[in-house]
């Protein structure tokens, strides 16, 4: 029997044993290691051969992640650790680091217990470091710290005990203030404060395989003064520290200890992650992994293998997933079929017999799943739609060079958009030219590569654009809207909903399909005052109808109507046809026809549309541009060349200060601007650069750009250019 | 001048002579079927019968840009055509209002509607009508397959004994104008499947149908050609309920005279 047959068996035999499992992902800044960490924890558990860790990048499936040096899908594997001379089971997502795409993290997070929060000691923790850690947190997902490449520290630094240790002391403080400002409670009282004193820290380098936490250093009796002796006598000092104290043990000792098993982490997390009845039968059985309780399976990715076609993985939650079970899908009509249940083991899938509760499980056959969906063997309210801050800021046509691939493209597309959620794909099937937007430029094109290199569809993209807002910034008069016929009217307002009302609509934390009483709670939570939120009709996105109207007959009949008269006012603004957000629309009086038929969709319809659209341009509506936070890292004579590049796109410096040798440059810019600054910096600072961005939300335009670049969108689309006269104010 | 004329319920011939007249006098005939149609006849038909040309009108340029029939009604004569009646059940008053802001003189030459033909082909009498409404297609309007208004327009008329008509809709430009054996069908569903109901089907028309019985059986009925309305009826005057069995087939077991 093969070496990782044997794997196979433990792991099966270690999946009926829930004491003995943790659940856990990798999150962490991109470079910072987070791969090379994978891989050498797989060495350590004997997947894959020492000489390969590092170089191998096994969890790194796609070509493209290969030839780009970073991880694009979150991927999983199971492995086996010693404890306490207990076997147990690991199971581990890998995340990728890159913002964007974001989204990927936050539904892995979803089917884990513990963070392990990777961050580089040169860099210390990075903006994306934080968004990770805050979708860790946000999902309920314990975190512990790994520091890593201390090596450079030592090696590059020059640093002393006395530096190094302050220098890792700031690290664990930059982390715990994170995760007090997200997680208070659990900071203070439930240990999740990440300490060396307690364990919860490790130190080490993943490149040459070594770590060291305060057990493991208690353990082996190696201090700092040692790991830097070590670290200054070559490469038999490095080998000698690797094998004193090997990485994987000191890591998933950690991980073993730190971390809740599902039998301990469910109970907690299942009212965090699920709306459901808390007293129901499905409740007690998800929060108890009860293996013989009904199929509750969460799934968190979906992948493509070339033979076995869309592989849904995720977490199962209750009951034992088997072939030839028939599942529901949240969302669809009807059941699927399981063709296979199986387990990743690196980039590899192995097919097993059965997977039970508490474990991370990939199967074929769910066709209809997408990530994020609920499969259950009876119907059951869903886990809440995943959240995710990021919502996508640019968007490119895409276009098959052949008629002849039309259809196989469109299918592509629908299964991109369900194998990554946070992509928008519009089909259009009359012009060919279809939309897909995203979280950035890079974001796009590796989505256009993988259609063109999988598929073999040869396409042609078009210049990628930024995905624009409007925003109301004013309260507006009452104003009427009038049906065609003229035998209804409308009496509608607006006024821009508050920062916290937007961002709590945007995270899905108060819809329509929330029960009343909660999302009032919600919004009143968010600043609505009570009299609003007691009215509260429809959520439109980031807005809000609210019904102010008392005992008109008949509007309870038409109000569907209405609410598809302002959906599409709000999906198509007055200024350029850009969705509405922040906009709050109260409904203060209506005048309705007897007959059902004189106020049918023709009538109401445009009668609230056109409502609306004045409304909102009675609150001086203005154009939102998405916004980037950017960090330029770079050397201090290239750092004015840098800073230009950042003001010259509209950007604003924020902070520049001096990080080891060299010169940080903090700031904002928009998106719009920011498309092609790879090549820019690049050329500007010789190539010296390293930079990032983060999606940093929507912000007004300024007053004398607003008029350019709604004529530019409205020419874009074919729309009038000339805005409505009543667009006085720019 | 705006002459508003009403054509009337079949074919071309449902005109009035009043009617007639004023299109012959008109120096400009428009024309909208969108709330309605004669059936029996054809624009062409309608043209030749009046040896005029009639330029038909959508929903868009009546509701949206009545500008031009104003203007050429405020220096010339236009007829505007309807079936039916033009201010029965069709909206129209708005058009007349505008004009009379503008100080354009209208009048109404009147055409037998819907609503004559429910009372006088079924002998339910007019006297003992209440609230009239219309049964649109389900995918027409926001909510249930029946509007609740719908529902509560016959049920309060039946609380106090009236006869309700139901218009069935109409969508002109697709073609489809509700049967009434889909009208029973659904008010089977929100109405006990025993209520009774009276189907007028080509009221105008040499052979309009006219049939009475439960909504059941009216709906696994065909009536055959557009257009049809539906009546629900109230209590009976035994008048009433003579003739509901003699000229609408009504089974005797249907028909309790209350008074």
């Amino acid at each position: 029997m093969g070496r990782r047959k044997k794997i196979v068996q433990e792991c099966e035999r270690l999946m009926d044993e829930p004491e003995h499992i943790r659940n856990i992902a990798i999150a962490a800044h991109i470079d910072h290691g987070k791969t090379t960490l994978t891989d050498n924890l797989l060495a350590g558990a004997g997947m894959i051969s020492e000489d390969l860790a590092g170089e191998q990048l096994a969890m790194d499936t796609e070509e493209d992640e290969q030839e780009r040096g970073i991880t694009i899908d979150a991927a999983n594997v199971s492995m086996t650790h010693e404890w306490e001379d207990t076997n147990h089971l690991i199971n581990l997502i890998d995340t990728p680091g890159h913002v964007d795409f974001g989204g990927d993290v936050t539904r892995a997070m979803r089917a884990v217990d513990g963070a392990l929060v990777v961050v580089d000691a040169v860099e210390g923790t990075m903006p994306q470091t934080e968004t990770v850690v805050r979708q860790a947190l946000r999902e309920g997902v314990k975190p512990a710290l790994f520091i890593n490449k201390v090596d450079r520290l030592i090696n590059e630094l020059q640093e002393g005990p006395q530096e190094m240790q302050q220098r890792l002391q700031g690290v664990i403080q930059d982390v715990n203030e994170l995760i007090r400002g997200m997680a208070e409670e659990k900071y203070e009282e439930e240990g999740w404060r990440v300490s060396v004193e307690d364990g919860t820290v490790a130190f080490g380098s993943a490149l040459y395989n070594w770590a060291v936490s305060l057990p493991s250093m208690q353990a082996t009796g190696i201090d700092f003064g040692d790991i830097i002796e070590y670290n200054r006598s070559g490469e038999d000092g490095i080998r000698e520290l690797k094998e004193q104290s090997p990485l994987s043990d000191v890591v998933l000792d950690m991980v073993a200890e730190h971390f809740p098993n599902p039998l301990d982490a469910q109970p907690e997390r299942i009212p965090t992650v699920w709306r459901g009845d808390a007293d129901s039968d499905i409740a007690n059985q998800m929060q108890a992994v009860d293996e013989d309780g009904e199929v509750v399976f969460m799934v968190t990715d979906i992948g493509m293998d070339p033979h076995a076609g869309e592989i849904a993985s995720g977490r199962v939650f209750s009951g034992t997933l088997e072939r030839g079970q028939d599942l529901y899908v949240s969302g669809t009509a009807g059941t699927n079929r399981i063709q296979s249940v199986g387990i990743f083991m690196g980039g590899e899938r192995e097919e097993v017999e059965r997977v039970p509760a508490g474990n991370i499980a990939c199967v074929t056959g769910l066709r209809d799943s997408i990530a994020g969906s609920t499969v259950t063997s009876v119907e059951m309210t869903p886990f809440e739609s995943i959240e995710h801050i990021s919502e996508p800021v640019i968007t490119k046509s895409v276009e098959a060079q052949h008629m002849d691939d039309l259809p196989k493209l469109i299918e592509t597309l629908r299964q991109v958009s369900k194998e990554d959620p946070t992509i928008k794909i519009e089909i259009n099937e009359d012009t060919g030219e279809h939309l897909i937007s995203g979280q950035g430029e890079l974001h796009l094109e590796v989505i256009t590569q993988r259609i063109e290199r999988n598929q073999g569809i040869p396409v042609t993209t078009g210049e990628p654009i930024v995905v624009f807002r409007e925003f109301p910034r004013d309260a507006s008069d009452v104003v009427e809207g009038i049906s065609p016929n003229r035998h209804n009217r409308f009496y509608i307002s607006v006024q821009p909903l508050s920062e916290e009302l937007i961002e709590l609509l945007k995270m899905g934390d108060a819809s329509n399909d929330m029960p009343e009483l909660e999302r009032r709670e919600a919004l009143m939570e968010a600043g609505m005052d009570k009299d609003t939120a007691l009215n509260v009709e429809h959520i439109h996105g980031a807005n809000i109808l609210i019904d102010d109207t008392k005992g008109i007959q008949h509007l309870n009949e038409t109000m569907e109507l209405v609410i598809e008269g302002l959906g599409e006012a709000l999906d198509d603004g007055p200024l350029a046809a850009e969705p509405v957000e922040g906009a709050l629309i109260r409904l203060h009086d209506a005048k309705l026809h007897e007959d059902a038929i004189h106020r049918g969709p023709a009538q109401v319809i445009p009668a609230v549309r056109e409502a609306a659209h004045n409304a909102l341009i009675d609150g001086r509506i203005a154009l939102l541009e998405p916004i980037q936070n950017v960090r330029i890292d770079v050397p201090n004579e290239h750092m004015g060349a840098a800073s230009g590049e950042l003001q010259g796109r509209r950007g604003r410096v924020d902070d520049m200060y001096q990080e080891g040798d060299l010169m940080v440059v903090e700031g904002i810019a928009p998106v719009d601007e920011m498309i092609g600054f790879a090549s820019d910096i690049r050329s500007a600072t010789e190539g010296r650069a390293s930079w990032n961005t983060e999606n940093a939300g929507f912000q007004v335009m300024a007053d004398n750009l607003q008029t350019e670049t709604i004529m530019e969108i409205r020419e874009r689309k074919g729309m009038k250019t000339e805005l409505p006269v009543t667009v006085d104010y720019f | 001048m705006l002459t508003f004329v009403g054509l009337g319920l079949y074919d071309e011939r449902s005109v009035t002579i009043a009617g007639r007249e004023a299109i012959a006098a008109a120096d400009r005939v428009v024309a909208e079927f969108y709330t309605s149609k004669l059936v029996g006849t054809t624009i062409e038909t309608l043209e030749s019968y009046h040896d005029t040309e009639i330029e038909r009108l959508d929903r868009q340029a009546v509701e949206r840009g009545p500008e031009s029939i104003l203007q050429a009604a405020a220096t010339s004569d236009v007829a505007f055509l309807t079936a039916g009646d033009t201010m029965i059940s069709t909206t129209h008053v708005d058009l007349r209002l505008r004009a009379t802001a503008r100080s354009i003189q209208t009048r109404v030459i009147h055409g037998t509607t819907a609503q004559a033909a429910a009372s006088s082909l079924t002998g339910l009498q007019n006297y003992r009508f209440g609230k009239a409404t219309t049964l649109p297609f389900p995918y027409a309007h926001g909510g249930d397959d029946v509007p609740q208004s719908v529902t509560e327009t016959i049920t309060a008329n039946q609380d106090r004994g009236l006869h309700t008509l139901v218009f069935l809709d109409i969508k002109a430009d697709r073609e489809e104008y509700m049967r009434a054996s889909t009208a029973s069908e659904l008010l089977a569903t929100v109405l006990d499947d025993e209520t009774v109901a009276v189907a007028v089907c080509r009221a105008g028309s040499p052979e309009p149908t006219v049939a009475a019985d439960r909504l059941g059986a009216l709906a696994d009925r065909s009536f055959g050609e557009p257009l049809h309305l539906l009546v629900v009826p109230g209590s009976l005057h035994h008048m009433e309920a003579d003739a509901l069995t003699t000229l609408a087939a009504c089974p005797a077991e249907l028909v309790e005279p209350s008074h």
